[in-house]
């Protein structure tokens, strides 16, 4: 059992203009346990797209928190979710990362289940000499508790006692319907998937994609490379909508963009690109002005990172990408990423989306491998107490304010928080949700 | 009318690529390449497919012209990435060399390879493998690599792969 206090872990005093997280909460296995426990064995889980099971015995494996998941659509089309672990001995069942089948037969003992996870048949069952009771029990997969559909988004829970995913998800509803709106066809995953790990704490992939204060900083090499690519044109290269817009740049005036904070800890950075011919979506922008209206299209054009809590990002600004988070320990964390785009477009925008993707977030590109490495340094960095608070989450205390703003009222979004940003401000109150659910899930197992 | 590739030609070259890649000698890396060089390496689509189409399809690096791993080069250079500072030690061991094709100047060439690298940084030791096809080509100051897939098995990237550990 955690000895320490929530409040010797997050100081959340609103009133003193105070929010300080220590490093114990990135380092320390106990705490990890209780995570898993309670953030990602305790509630709303991300687990897939529903593009990823097209078809009728469709099937995709991941994990929540440890416990592995299958995801099956039926004979009828019906999506499901199930416990990848055979009722008999715990073995599981569907053994690959996805593909098809009516009938998933376990490896150890055969018993059978159908893609609607019904049992269909224990091996020997009628020599076996069970005694009555053992027909009292259902041999069924295990039904995921809470299992829900958002637009193509799908969600889990292991716990049955979680709000309704539409509650969960609440405003930041309609940033997913920004990413599935692209395309009336709805959005997929361009195949190859691409995994790593990093060894330092879950949570610092968390605060990264929220993070407007260091793409100067820890990505010069990638800025500088854009500036190089232009002086030195060269067909081969890619064009990055980086060097179309200046949102991130210390000459930027005005406001370029900010962030936004929900309950349940989701949480939004964005900045302003423009309906630029450097994204993909470009040759759709009439289109998607005509079916949206311009408000909600020029969002889509928007750098837009995106964080439901506590597993799933969407990061569209080099190009478009869907993360899942997998912590494995405290200070060890998988990354699950795929590029994600909107069905039926052209050829060569799928072509130009696929190399910014490359460019940019692959950790064989050039900008993740920086990320990756520095959090490393942080999670070496946090096992001081010598000052254990921690001082990044003190940017834009002044500016924060409840409640949306202009910019979210143009697609009739109301955030928790908002904060409207020059490029200089980079907002640190929007990781404030994040330790703020952080703490209210971990508060049934730590002490006040 | 040029000889048809050797294994032993090309072995060397694949060698000499390798000592280069682990020696960080850079421009002599780069000068093995033809400026309209494929260097390729697909992800994986699942268990036991790699991606095939890249226009289509994820790859973990897919550069068309030299150009692009000049800036490669150029970013490992500059001391603006701390991924690449300090820049892995590495020794490639490449193996089971075959000449698959070979016809008037140009071959198909297979191989295996294994990167052992040591990230001092990180102090800790990992490993790389896979199967490279490297297309050789002979120009007038000898053979140059046209294109070069690398088909990575171990895809689980811990942290960062660059073009030097593959």
């Amino acid at each position: 059992m955690f000895q320490g206090r929530l409040s010797e872990l997050i100081d959340d005093r609103p009133d003193d203009g105070v929010f300080r997280v220590s490093r114990a909460i990135f380092d320390d296995a106990q705490l990890f346990e209780l995570e898993m426990k309670r953030i990602f064995e305790g509630g709303w889980v991300f687990l897939g797209l529903a593009s990823q099971a097209p078809a009728p015995h469709d099937f995709f494996t991941t994990t929540i928190g440890r416990v592995p998941v299958m995801v099956s659509r039926d004979g009828e089309g019906v999506l499901r979710g199930f416990v990848n672990s055979c009722p008999h001995k715990g073995s599981r069942i569907a053994q690959t990362m996805q593909g098809n089948a009516r009938l998933h037969v376990c490896p150890y003992h055969s018993w059978t289940f159908d893609s609607a996870g019904r049992n269909k048949a224990i091996k020997w069952k009628r020599a076996g000499c069970y005694a009555e009771a053992f027909d009292c029990d259902s041999h069924d997969l295990n039904a995921l508790p809470r299992f829900e559909d958002y637009r193509g988004f799908l969600f889990g829970s292991l716990s049955a006692a979680v709000p309704s995913l539409s509650d969960h998800l609440g405003e930041a509803a309609r940033l997913l319907d920004l990413v599935a709106d692209q395309s009336e066809e709805g959005v997929e995953l361009v195949p190859g998937g691409v995994a790593y790990t990093y060894e330092a704490n879950w949570k610092l992939q968390l605060e990264n994609c929220s993070d407007a204060y260091h793409f100067t900083s820890a990505h010069p090499s990638f800025i500088q490379l854009l500036e190089r690519r232009k002086e030195q044109p060269d067909p081969s290269t890619t064009r990055s909508t980086w060097s179309d817009n200046q949102n991130w740049s210390e000459t930027a005036e005005g406001v370029q963009g900010g962030s936004y904070s929900f309950g349940y800890g989701h949480a939004l950075n964005w900045g302003v690109i423009g309906v630029s011919d450097a994204l993909p979506l470009y040759e759709h922008a009439e289109a998607l002005a005509r079916r949206h209206g311009e408000a909600r299209r020029d969002w889509m054009f928007n750098m837009r990172n995106l964080t439901i809590f506590p597993n799933l990002q969407i990061a569209e600004n080099a190009s478009s990408q869907l993360r899942v988070i997998r912590p494995l320990s405290a200070g060890r964390t998988e990354m699950r990423t795929w590029c994600i785009a909107p069905k039926g477009e052209s050829a060569a925008a799928r072509r130009q989306r696929i190399r910014q993707y490359e460019d940019f977030f692959n950790p064989s590109g050039l900008a993740t491998p920086d990320d990756t490495v520095i959090y490393e340094n942080c999670q070496r960095g946090f096992a001081s107490r010598v000052q254990p608070w921690l001082q990044g989450y003190a940017r834009g205390m002044t500016a924060s304010r409840p409640g949306g703003n202009i910019f979210s009222d143009a697609i009739g979004m109301t955030p928790e928080r908002g904060v409207l940003a020059d490029a200089q401000l980079c907002d640190e109150t929007l990781y404030h949700g994040y330790y703020r659910e952080w703490a209210r899930r971990m508060a049934g197992e730590v002490r006040a | 009318m040029s000889a048809p590739i050797t294994r032993m030609e090309a072995e060397e070259l694949l060698h000499r690529e390798a000592l280069y890649l682990d020696r960080g000698e850079w421009d002599a890396w780069l000068a093995l390449y033809t400026p309209d060089a494929l260097f390729w390496m697909p992800a994986w689509r699942d268990e036991s497919t790699p991606t095939e189409d890249p226009d289509s399809e994820l790859s973990l690096i897919y550069y068309r012209g030299r150009r692009n791993l000049e800036d490669r080069v150029w970013r490992i250079r500059s001391g603006r990435s701390i991924a690449s500072v300090s820049r892995p030690r590495a020794v490639h061991m490449i193996g089971n060399v075959l000449v698959e094709r070979a016809q008037e100047g140009e071959a198909a060439v297979s191989s295996s390879f294994t990167v052992h690298l040591h990230d001092v940084r990180a102090e800790r030791s990992h490993v790389f493998f896979g199967r490279y096809e490297h297309r050789l080509v002979r120009g007038e100051d000898g053979l140059r690599i046209a294109a070069k897939k690398i088909l990575l098995l171990n895809d689980v990237i811990p942290t960062v792969v660059d073009v030097y550990a593959i």
